[in-house]
């Protein structure tokens, strides 16, 4: 062990000058000259880019105070590892993107700044304008720790030629008959899949992983992973287990949905319809094929339906926290919201009318903004959500593998998914 | 490691002028040491700074409970090293990871010693197939995993060219035994071009009249490989394998994409638990410790067949 | 020489080499192909093999929407600093652990050889931490530093140890007698016939430096810093979605140009290491 000795004192050493040199940054004095502003996204896109210094640029007019302010755009797969990384390294940017699968940790940790207090100070910031349902995931104890400044509801794409081809009504028709359910949607895309060959029903990303995204279709039966106050498991529940024993039946009895290790492309024509969120309608730009976009259907519960969100937060020991949050007040304005909404659905009841919203989505209707975007988001739940999500998450879709074969018995499938899962809901 | 030709071998004294009472201070053997030391110091400070230093750092952390988010970062003792013991999940994940290197190790030195064979008979156009089997060295990881995505799934080409050799072939990426074994080939295909290069470079080494020698004195295919290619080739064998076996033990970005682990834990091998840990579960304590157990595993592992090489390889006396 | 290969046989390995040839060639066929494609065609199943319109907008896209002439040059500028430091260390280290005799060698090698044994997942944090404290992030040094010096370089200097370690001594002793030092005997003998160990160094590394992912997206937060791999992540559209055919076409050209060195350079260095006898 000999030759271990004197670099494990080195890296002893080494560390408490390093934790010694965090610990200083974070109490040194406000130092002289304008103060810049760091905030990681996970966006590249040239458009959004310029549109985000823009804003920088009109803020910094007012305020001089405030130095260079950079966006860091971090790879999307790899964002929360990234930026968990730089924290770590005692390199925490002053504002970040949260992804709503990480939200509860990051809202829950104690790294973020609450933002009541400054976005109600702001002038004409109207606070209260903000939805319920959009900001309830980013809020702890009554406080809100991120803005939610995308939310986007997920709705059904519809390949309108497909369902023709195979004789079948479209799901306008079936919806001004008030027949758009579950059964009826598999049924569907069972016949299209009998009479053309092409796959039926895509719930885009879960690809038997991502099973998070199965929350928009147990919706309908008003099944939940967990209760509200994520302690107890859901998986076994009479809901969940009927919602399941339909999804099962429909995909290996019904063919209704692509079987595991089959993908299917809606947006190349390749599938009758899929589950998603509605900013993808942007794919279908140069589609060849006839679309439609819908609501998701009704289950024995009723209707329902599903957001996707991300939020903006300020890291609470960042030296500029106090500057980083006036930014924040200052992006997400009604003013700057409404530039926003161009590619990120807002928050903002406001702003929610088929009018804004047609702008930023040419490709949508307003008939369709307003059943799918609208009431979307004033009645949306988000995706399953818990801290520790990304442990939970990875349990559940280990736990629900053998679900996804031909002879499934689904009930003590779900009862092992809450066996693995129960000790770490206690927490 | 006795390295040195015992022809080599210098006195002592060598330097010193005859006659004199006192050998000078600089003798070859102190010049030697001080060469020595000057040539290994670049690599010598970069491995104290860059391996050790952090090496050290892992172990610290790895006593401590971190949360990173909430900026918490508590000494515990050993708790972590307790939780190596009760982590249910760890058991099938070393089995994982065991399964996966060896698959890996065996598959692809066999791989590149039969391409490099091949590749190594009087045929024109080796040059050509050479680069193909080179290629995937070079694609994008990205691009690579999601080609054999497509090829691999259900109703994928791989499956489309069995049907039509009257075959049923089964869910690759789904099924416990199939998923790994897809894995192990599609990460054997893009890296094998490496080893299958120093292969060959080890094979045109091999005097040919060795071979011509043997063949008069009647061996057959299988005794000529064995007696003359192998042996000469061993010391690529050892490298080859070092170097498979530790990559082996790093692979991750491929079963991110493939499989995320699953089916069940059956993909889930030791760099990618530990990376889930850290990076996506946020116990960042913990996993460092199990930085610490994978270090320890790797270090075994090379300590093994390097003690082994003495055995078996040529030059290594 | 071989005899010639009898002509059943020939046959029957040509067969042979092009069966095996399909699994290593189609993911790049459609990688570049797929780069040519209009975005919704790329993931249409079955797989077509040749676009059915040939698109090469996407090409330009790459140079529109990243700086990507300039990260080319970043990660070409760093590869070959790279390459050649660690041929440098890798060369002295691996003569030196191979070839000399000095008192605590074995135990130097494996605090040497450790490097090899860690993933970069393992010391990423320590190492930010330390760069960090610095100033170094948003710089290339860690990009620099760290692969000619730490972990990656031990592999060259394993590498170039296998090679020195067959190197026949009477060459040396020779060297000796003509009164060549120690590192003259190095640099003047043993270093010129390793050209070919030192080609293998060279491929391993520059293609581990070009390829490396984790730490240039660490490290690194200006997209004019960026390097290649990184770049090739941020060709996305307005909501998020990857640009697929934009993203091809820059995979497509960072892995075709070193394709083509490799095809330029293998006979020199595949034949090179024979007449050297790197004889295993």
């Amino acid at each position: 062990m000999k030759p271990f000795a004197k670099p494990a004192a080195a890296a002893l050493a080494a560390l408490l000058t390093l934790t010694a040199c965090g610990a200083g940054g974070e109490t040194a004095p406000a130092a002289q000259g304008p103060q810049p502003l760091r905030m990681t996204i996970w966006t590249s896109n040239e458009a959004h880019l310029k549109l985000f210094d823009e804003i920088a640029a009109e803020y910094r007019k007012t305020h001089p105070d405030v130095g260079e302010i950079t966006f860091d755009p971090l790879p999307f797969e790899s964002y929360t590892t990234t930026l968990t990384t730089q924290i770590a390294g005692g390199n925490a940017p002053d504002l970040a993107w949260i992804l709503e699968s990480s939200a509860p940790d990051f809202v829950s940790s104690g790294a973020l700044a609450p933002l009541d207090d400054t976005l109600r100070k702001a002038p004409g910031y109207e606070f209260d304008d903000l939805t319920p349902s959009a900001v309830k995931l980013w809020q702890a104890e009554g406080k809100l720790y991120a803005y939610p400044f995308s939310t986007s509801p997920f709705g059904v794409f519809v390949n309108t030629d497909l369902l023709k081809e195979a004789g079948r009504k479209t799901p306008a028709e079936m919806i001004d008959e008030g027949a758009w359910t579950w059964e009826n949607a598999a049924a569907e895309n069972a016949a299209v899949v009998a009479g053309t060959g092409k796959a039926g029903m895509v719930v885009r990303d879960f690809d038997y992983k991502g099973w998070d995204n199965l929350a928009t279709v147990w919706g309908g039966w008003g099944a939940q992973p967990w209760s509200e106050d994520g302690r107890t498991c859901g998986f076994d529940s009479p809901e969940m287990v009927e919602a399941m024993t339909f999804l099962h039946k429909s995909i290996f009895t019904d063919k209704a949905f692509p079987g595991p290790g089959t993908t299917a492309d809606f947006f190349a024509g390749d599938a009758a319809m899929t589950i998603t969120q509605i900013s993808r309608a942007s794919l279908l730009q140069d589609a060849t094929f006839g679309w439609d976009l819908v609501p998701l259907p009704a289950g024995p519960k009723g209707e329902y339906s599903v957001i996707g969100q991300a939020g903006l937060g300020v890291f609470k020991n960042s030296p500029n926290a106090a500057a980083a949050a006036d930014f924040l007040a200052f992006f997400t304005n009604p003013a700057n919201s409404a530039k926003l909404a161009a590619y990120f659905p807002p928050p903002r009841a406001s702003q929610l009318t088929a009018e804004t919203l047609a702008k930023s989505n040419p490709l949508l209707k307003p008939g369709q903004l307003q059943k799918v975007v609208i009431s979307g988001i004033e009645k949306g739940v988000v995706k399953p959500n818990h801290t520790g999500q990304a442990e939970l998450s990875q349990t559940v879709r280990a736990a629900l593998d053998p679900l996804w074969q031909p002879g499934a018995d689904v009930k003590a499938v779900l009862g092992g998914v809450c066996a693995k899962i129960a000790p770490m809901l206690g927490t | 490691m006795t390295t040195t030709h015992p022809k080599l071998q210098v006195p002592d004294r060598a330097g010193a002028r005859p006659g004199t009472g006192t050998p000078p201070f600089w003798t070859v053997r102190r010049r030697d040491n001080l060469v020595g030391y000057l040539l290994i110091t670049p690599q010598l400070v970069g491995s104290v700074l860059f391996v050790l230093l952090p090496l050290g750092l892992v172990v610290w952390y790895s006593l401590h409970e971190w949360n990173v988010l909430a900026g918490t970062f508590e000494f515990v003792g050993g708790e972590n090293y307790d939780r190596l013991v009760t982590d249910a999940n760890l058991r099938e994940v070393l089995g994982a990871t065991a399964l996966f290197s060896v698959g890996l190790v065996v598959l692809n030195l066999a791989l590149a010693l039969f391409l490099a064979i091949l590749l190594n008979q009087r045929l024109r156009g080796t040059a050509f197939f050479r680069t193909v089997f080179f290629s995937p060295v070079v694609v994008s990881l990205v691009a690579w995993t999601i080609v054999w995505q497509f090829l691999l799934q259900d109703d994928g080409g791989l499956n489309g060219l069995l049907a039509a050799a009257g075959v049923e072939g089964p869910n690759w990426l789904r099924g416990e035994g199939t998923a790994m074994l897809s894995v192990v080939v599609v990460q054997v295909l893009k890296n094998v071009g490496l080893n299958m290069v120093l292969f060959l470079a080890a094979l045109q080494g091999v005097p040919a009249q060795l071979y011509e020698a043997a063949e008069l004195d009647g061996a057959g295919v299988r005794t000529r490989f064995l007696r003359i290619t192998v042996p000469l080739i061993s010391p690529t064998i050892l490298l080859t394998s070092i170097i498979t076996v530790v990559g082996s033990l790093q692979v991750f970005a491929q079963i991110a994409v493939l499989t995320q682990g699953g089916p069940g834990v059956s993909t889930t091998v030791l760099v990618y638990y530990l990376y889930q840990q850290a990076f996506q579960f946020h116990h960042f304590g913990y996993g460092a410790t199990l930085s610490v157990l994978l270090f320890a595993i790797v270090a075994l592992l090379t300590l093994v067949q390097w003690r082994m090489r003495r055995r078996w390889v040529f030059n290594e006396t | 020489m071989k005899r010639e290969i009898p002509l059943r046989l020939k046959t029957l390995l040509y067969g042979l080499l092009c069966v095996m040839c399909v699994p290593f060639v189609f993911p790049t066929w459609w990688m570049v192909t797929s780069s040519l494609k209009p975005i919704g065609e790329i993931f249409a199943f079955p797989p077509k093999l040749l676009p059915a319109d040939w698109d090469f907008s996407a090409y330009a896209q790459v140079f529109q929407l990243q700086p990507f002439a300039s990260q080319y040059v970043n990660s070409l500028y760093i590869a070959l600093i790279v390459t050649t430091g660690t041929m440098a260390v890798a060369a002295m280290a691996g003569y030196a652990f191979a070839r000399i005799r000095f008192p605590g060698q074995n135990v130097l090698f494996v605090v040497v050889l450790l490097g090899l044994l860690i993933p970069s997942e393992v010391t990423i944090v320590p190492l930010f931490q330390m760069f960090h404290g610095l100033g170094l992030t948003d710089t290339h040094w860690p990009l620099i530093l760290v692969p000619i010096l730490g972990a990656p370089s031990v592999l060259a200097t394993f590498i170039m140890r296998q090679f020195f370690i067959s190197l026949p001594g009477e060459l040396e002793e020779a060297a000796r007698m003509d009164g060549l030092g120690r590192f003259g005997t190095f640099y003047r003998i043993a270093l010129p016939l390793a050209r070919p160990a030192l080609g293998a160094v060279a491929i391993f590394t520059f293609l581990h430096s070009w390829n490396l992912y984790l730490e240039p997206i660490v490290y690194l937060s200006s997209p004019e810093k960026f390097t290649l791999p990184q770049a090739l992540t941020q060709f996305v559209d307005a909501y998020g979605g990857p640009m697929w055919n934009v993203q091809l076409a820059a995979a497509s050209m960072t892995a075709l140009p070193v394709l083509v060195v490799f095809v330029l350079a293998q006979r020199q260095f595949i034949e090179g290491l024979a007449h050297t006898g790197v004889k295993g």
